[in-house]
């Protein structure tokens, strides 16, 4: 590196600090650092005295990976082991809480299941490896001197941010590869885009405490969200003395819609003609101001009358004249759409109907407040969309890539049978995959690289939901211990070394990549290290587990439009809907490897180790079965069998199978246990933004004739009078603890 | 049980601490639970599985009832304070209890335990001395909560395959087949926070230390601390809701004020409050 000068720009951008020209006006250049010095300073992470006080747990502050909300946690070490992990008091996004994931992260870091070796097909098989071998396959393949078309190299990851996603992005444009899929199966893409059309701001700040409605069209907040420990703690307040009044409107009980006030089922697919109606009534039945809106909005809205939604929802005039009251009588509320909204063919223009009685209802700046901006891009948030899998599909079938690296998602458990994701990854010649588990996706790759666990590596985090309107978190990741096995490494030292393959100059003076964070945090500018001294600033940070960043003031716009949402149609042949819920605990089925998670009971179901599918009781009356029994659940794209778990929180023409489980691969905890709904989708993706309508497929049920018993925790679903959770209506707590319901 | 046990007197244990009892207990720790807040995400139990080497027995011991978790949520489905319940669907949610020990201060598995293996510690606690037990499961029987969990296998043979041992937590124990186990409201939390306390010469202060469940729980809906400090945050919260120790039916001056124990009536006198789930009807 001697010798060759950087300029300040290029070397911020090296750093991951490189942004917009104005944010960095004035920031100087740290003058007593240069990459060199910052070398010189680099001491051993793990110097055990620091780590080891027998008898003592000592917590080290890092972020929690077990979702990508980025929470800040605190890991108690003791004798040089992580024990247990609790929330970092100072974050942001979870203020000191964890949700049950996160508690399990110790499972993931100490599973038994971890691959320990590189792992390269040889023939049929995965043999281990060195990674002196590994290393040369890879350079062979994608190295300086191999004849690889950067264009025909993909990376395919889950969400990421921080200078891990800085390195990748230096990477690829080494390659010369334009394609990095970022995939979610749980995401709220669909929001973002309406949020960036309607309010200018993909991710608004939801402020539900402050609101004193919230009205929720299937957005499980409290569970499979893109914050669930930051959104719970807000809820907390939220039902705090003045409390606010939940209603939520969705196919099948979500966590979150077992909280609310008001549970409302509902046939998916419908909901947008439900918020037009409601819109309609307020607007022409309790004298909100439409006048603003355009004429082509205007006649939308005149369209839908409140008839018409009860006829096409099913859901009695009554019912939406309730609700249209609640909303005029409960002000500021907040109204939100989750998966089931959005993930339907029109799922956009349903969400963007969901988002309009936001503006019309004045909520705008009251209870969505503007997120600002994140002024280093190159760090921020690139958050998963199915999407991504969609097109990467697209393009494996027009055999368009030589060389895909996989990382952070697992996308032959999670892609649909119909996209054929096994049958063209075959025809990739050099498939690599960069994880901790031997899972679906890493056990059809031709080359494994062993990961540390997120509790042995280094990173820097930037979260996407969360943080204040002024200032958001840039979280540290580090790490918690000696890393349990030698050859397993960290994924920044993997790109950096597949940098250094590639002969980048920038990046070649690096030992590894803590030497770079060091680095990155000695060039970082001044406004955010205060002008503390480098060495302090990085101990500091360290401490805290985050480095606090001034956000560029944003502002909320109200652009509504008009979005025409499609009759609903029924499908006769098959005449339910399928709901594929997430839930918080086996996620998209990351977590099925976890002991603790398999065996804590579903929120809703409280069965264990095991897949369910819920239904109605009147769906259960006409197939003749009772819990436990198996039924089959047919789309145009194959068949589930599964166990029956029968309650009231579904619509009685919605089969709800919770996605997570059904691995082929994964370990001992997750192999062969339970089903896996998102197999049997359809062929169905969102008009406008092309994702994948995780809501729009239509399945028939039969009973399998098989009796059964679900594992499951309880054996009295009711109170049986006594009094366990006693409960009192809100006019009561109104009384005796005050407040009323309106904050204003 | 000795001769000068039955000579005793142990009526002042049946007071209140307003009516002057319990004056020998250093402290009484107890919880507030608000069932308005909890969400039912189950974030404490597997905190708790993290924080008290809890076994995993997989499902065929878990079909039997033989789960280990020390605190579970269990989720009801009828609102038999709402009325009727005949309504198509489940429209006003699910009703979540955290369920842990409630530390009866009368507990009904003490007397019972032939071995004195369960008995009440100068905090307040329902202790459980796993070397003492000898597995009657009298203790178990006769809990009205369901909240004593038995080893009916030795769990740790299959529960921690290496390295998920290395996570095992060496402030307490791994229980072996044929020993009874309980919440122990994380005995070994309080145990660092009392000897970290005499060593510096001064009295526990409220707040410094907490259970793993209510350290983690997002919505903050679990409280605890020490009862027989009236400045604690717990104290402060069953004075709120006017709840009292030492009694089998709770008097209001405001009937509507939420607040109970759980099977209070049984005078079992549990030392965790329940604040009424609300809903909007």
């Amino acid at each position: 590196m001697s010798g060759h000068e950087i300029k300040r720009r290029d070397f911020l951008k090296v750093m991951g600090w490189g942004g917009v020209g104005a944010t960095l006006a004035g920031c100087d250049m740290p003058t007593t650092v240069t990459l060199e010095e910052g070398k010189e300073e680099v001491v051993s992470y793990m110097s055990p005295e620091e780590f080891v006080i027998p008898g003592i747990g000592i917590y080290y502050a890092s972020t929690c990976q077990q979702c990508s909300a980025g929470c800040g946690i605190y890991g108690r070490v003791r004798e040089g082991r992580v024990l247990k992990l609790e929330g970092n008091p100072a974050s942001q996004i979870n203020g000191g809480k964890l949700c049950q994931m996160g508690q399990a992260g110790v499972q993931t870091h100490y599973n038994p299941d971890r691959i320990t070796k590189p792992m390269l097909r040889k023939g049929k098989e995965l043999v281990e490896v060195s990674w002196d071998e590994a290393m040369a396959e890879l350079d062979k393949r994608v190295g300086k001197s191999s004849s690889v078309d950067g264009q025909r190299v993909a990376w395919f990851s889950g969400s990421m941010s921080g200078h891990q996603s800085v390195l990748l992005d230096a990477y690829l444009e080494s390659v010369g590869s334009k394609s990095h899929f970022v995939y979610e199966a749980i995401n709220s893409a669909v929001s973002r885009a309406v949020n960036a059309e309607m309010l200018g701001d993909a991710t608004p700040h939801y402020r539900f405490d402050k609101a004193a409605l919230l009205l929720s069209f299937g957005a499980d907040l409290l569970g499979a969200s893109s914050s669930p420990v930051h959104y719970s703690t807000q809820y907390g307040e939220f039902r705090s003395a003045p409390r606010g009044m939940h209603v939520q409107i969705e196919p099948s009980m979500s966590l979150t819609g077992a909280n609310a006030d008001l549970w409302q089922p509902v046939i998916p697919g419908t909901e947008g003609v439900l918020a037009y109606g409601l819109i309609n009534m307020l607007v022409n039945k309790m004298g909100y101001d439409a006048s603003g809106l355009s004429l082509e909005v205007r006649g939308l809205i005149g369209k839908y009358d409140p008839a018409y939604a009860a006829k096409v929802t099913g859901i009695s005039e009554e019912r939406i004249e309730k609700i249209a009251g609640l909303l005029k009588s409960k002000s500021p509320s907040l109204v939100l759409a989750g998966t089931s909204t959005e993930g339907q063919r029109d799922g956009y223009n349903a969400t963007a109907a969901v988002t309009l009685l936001n503006v019309i209802l004045g909520n705008v700046g009251k209870t969505i407040e503007s997120s600002g901006t994140f002024p280093f891009p190159q760090m921020a948030a690139k958050a998963g969309s199915s999407r991504d899998l969609l097109s990467f599909a697209s393009a494996l079938g027009k055999k368009q890539y030589d060389v895909v690296f996989f990382h952070g998602t697992n996308p032959v458990h999670t892609a649909p049978n119909y996209l054929g994701l096994v049958d063209n990854l075959a025809d990739v010649p050099f498939k690599v995959t960069l994880s901790m588990f031997l899972d679906e996706t890493a056990a059809v790759s031709d080359l494994v690289l062993p990961l540390l666990s997120s509790l042995e590596d280094w990173g820097t985090h930037v979260a996407d939901v969360g943080g204040s309107t002024q200032t958001t978190d840039v979280t540290i990741q580090q790490p918690l211990m000696k890393q349990l096995y030698d050859d397993t490494r960290g994924f920044g030292d993997i790109v950096l070394s597949l940098l250094k393959a590639r002969g980048v100059e920038e990046y070649t003076g690096f030992d590894d990549y803590y030497a770079y964070l060091r680095d990155a945090f000695s060039s970082t500018p001044e406004a955010i290290t205060g002008g503390l001294g480098t060495k302090a600033f990085w101990q500091g940070s360290l401490q805290k587990g985050a480095v606090s960043i001034q956000l560029d003031k944003g502002a909320l716009q109200s652009n509504p439009f008009a979005s025409e949402v499609s009759e609903h149609k029924a499908d006769p042949s098959y005449p339910m809907h399928l709901a594929p819920s997430a839930r918080l605990g086996m996620w998209d089925g990351r977590h099925a490897n976890i002991p603790w998670l398999q065996e804590a009971p579903d929120q809703i179901s409280k069965v264990v180790w095991e897949s369910w599918a819920e239904i109605h009781p009147s769906t259960a009356a006409k197939m003749g079965v009772t819990n436990g029994d198996m039924i089959k659940v047919e789309s145009r794209q194959g068949a589930i069998k599964v166990k029956v778990y029968v309650h009231r929180g579904v619509h009685p023409n919605v089969v709800a199978v919770p996605m997570g489980r059904g691995h082929e691969q994964y370990g001992r905890y997750a192999k062969g246990r339970g089903v896996n709904p998102l197999k049997i989708l359809s062929q169905v993706t969102e008009n406008k933004t092309g994702e994948l309508a995780l809501y729009g497929t239509r399945v028939k049920v039969s009973n399998a004739s098989d009796k059964g018993t679900l594992i499951h925790m309880g054996d009295s679903e009711s109170q049986v009078g006594r009094k366990l959770v006693s409960t009192v209506t809100a006019e009561v707590f109104k009384n005796t603890e005050g407040g009323g319901n309106s904050v204003a | 049980m000795s001769l000068s046990n039955l000579l005793n007197d142990w009526t002042r244990y049946r007071q209140g601490i307003e009516e002057g009892g319990f004056h020998d207990y250093e402290h009484i720790f107890g919880m507030a639970i608000d069932l308005n807040k909890c969400i039912g995400c189950n974030a404490c139990s597997i905190a708790c599985y993290a924080e008290n080497n809890l076994a995993v027995v997989g499902e065929e011991k878990f079909a039997k009832d033989q789960g280990m978790h020390w605190l579970r949520i269990e989720r009801y489905w009828d609102e038999p304070d709402l009325g009727a319940d005949d309504q198509e669907f489940q429209e006003h949610g699910a009703s979540f209890l955290p369920m842990m020990c409630q530390q009866c201060n009368a507990a009904t598995c003490e007397p019972v335990c032939p071995v004195a293996a369960t008995y009440h510690t100068p905090d307040g606690l329902n202790a459980q001395v796993y070397n003492r037990c000898i597995g009657s499961r009298y203790c178990s029987n006769n809990c009205p909560y369901r909240l004593r969990y038995f080893n009916f296998y030795s769990y740790y043979e299959t529960s921690w395959p290496a390295p998920l041992d290395q996570q095992l937590n060496p402030d307490l124990s791994v229980r072996d087949k044929g020993v009874m186990e309980k919440c122990t409201f994380c005995i070994q939390r309080i145990r660092v926070a009392k000897d970290t306390a005499q060593r510096e010469e001064r009295e526990l202060v409220d707040g410094e230390f907490t259970t793993a469940c209510a350290q983690t729980c997002p919505t903050s809906a679990i409280q605890f601390g020490d009862l027989q400090d009236p400045n604690s945050k717990v104290s402060q919260l069953w004075k709120q809701y006017q709840v009292k120790l030492g009694t089998t039916e709770q008097s209001k001056q405001n009937k509507e004020l939420r607040g109970y124990r759980v099977f209070e009536s049984l005078n079992t006198e549990p030392c965790v409050m329940y604040l009424d789930r609300v809903r909007e009807v």
